[in-house]
């Protein structure tokens, strides 16, 4: 028998939480400006190296979203660690992750388009992150079903465990397999140097940084809207006991 | 520039901006939701004791005397 729900806490401070922000939009405007007005065209591919600026800030973010979801399932999944925070932060996480996938879907393609030819072609990057994202959208779909908490934060994060297992498959994908996409320019796996530097490398490690801070900002957005609908629903439970018991002895 | 690199800012941008206030909006309204469902709790639960109040059974603190069958004794009785 699972355990019984606690009372919810709606402890996320507002004045932090605003304070990151306007430091996440400071740092995403920066990253626009350096982006699109001061570093320079790249020798090949031109202004185009401007989208690299917040593809791979996306890319990331979906692996970190995913990351913490899957270890947010796992301490859920621990019996000694087993708490309702834990289920909430993985359901908060890869939703935002499955937008930051999406995010890197799009803005890949858009960059694809005059480099490659093609809006999309199969490349083994391309296929897998799009199975990520098939992968997370049926989790997030999965959370949806109704149910009882603790069985439905369960199966949930099961799933989120399995749906993770892809990740390092797109991460490793260009080295496993022969592949249009380039090899990581910022850590290199394979050789591990660094491909990107001066002005360049600053803007997108600024980007880096600046789409983390959003990805914090609306994870504990997306938690806390987690956290009052269990509350309403909780309420909502004692207000139509309270109605039946009224009915009752009436 | 030439298009494509606008055309992948706004598309990132937008998105993330519009998730944003979604998720804020969201935020406000289930909030006040949430107060009026707390009044509603309030307004609708029985005073404590009485046979229609909420009681353990519904795992809510129950507070004052207990009767000798068990149940509360009503805080104004005569």
């Amino acid at each position: 028998m699972s355990a019984p729900r606690g009372k919810t806490q709606l402890g996320t401070s507002a004045l932090a939480l605003r304070v990151l922000g306007v430091v996440a939009v400071a740092g995403v405007v920066a990253t626009v400006w350096l982006g699109l007005f001061v570093t320079p065209p790249d020798e090949f591919m031109g202004n185009l190296v401007r989208l690299l600026y917040v593809h791979p800030p996306m890319a990331w973010v979906a692996f970190l979203a995913f990351g913490v979801a899957s270890l947010s399932s796992v301490l859920y999944l621990w019996p000694r660690t087993r708490a309702e925070h834990f289920d909430r932060l993985a359901g908060a996480s890869a939703e935002v992750g499955l937008v930051f996938t999406g995010l890197t879907l799009v803005s890949g393609s858009i960059w694809g388009r005059p480099t490659w030819g093609a809006w999309w072609v199969w490349d083994p990057l391309l296929t897998t992150t799009a199975l990520l994202f098939v992968l997370y959208l049926g989790y997030v779909a999965l959370r949806r079903v109704p149910g009882e908490f603790h069985v439905r934060a369960r199966r949930s994060a099961i799933a989120a465990l399995i749906a993770f297992v892809d990740v390092p498959v797109v991460y490793f994908s260009v080295e496993w397999w022969r592949s249009l996409h380039q090899a990581p320019t910022v850590l290199n796996p394979t050789t591990h140097k660094t491909y990107v530097h001066g002005s360049m490398a600053w803007t997108l490690l600024l980007g880096f940084v600046s789409f983390t801070l959003v990805y914090i900002w609306l994870v504990a957005h997306r938690y806390r809207l987690a956290e009052m609908q269990d509350r309403e629903d909780d309420e909502g439970l004692e207000v139509a006991l309270a109605e039946r018991r009224a009915e009752a002895s009436v | 520039m030439n298009g494509y690199v606008e055309a992948g800012y706004v598309v990132v941008l937008g998105t993330l901006s519009a998730y944003s206030a979604t998720l804020v909006v969201r935020e406000r309204a289930a909030r006040m939701r949430l107060g009026s469902v707390s009044r509603a709790a309030a307004t609708k639960a029985p005073a404590r004791g009485t046979p229609g109040g909420v009681g353990e059974d519904a795992g809510l603190e129950v507070e004052g005397p207990i009767g000798e069958d068990g149940l509360k004794a009503p805080e104004s009785s005569p």
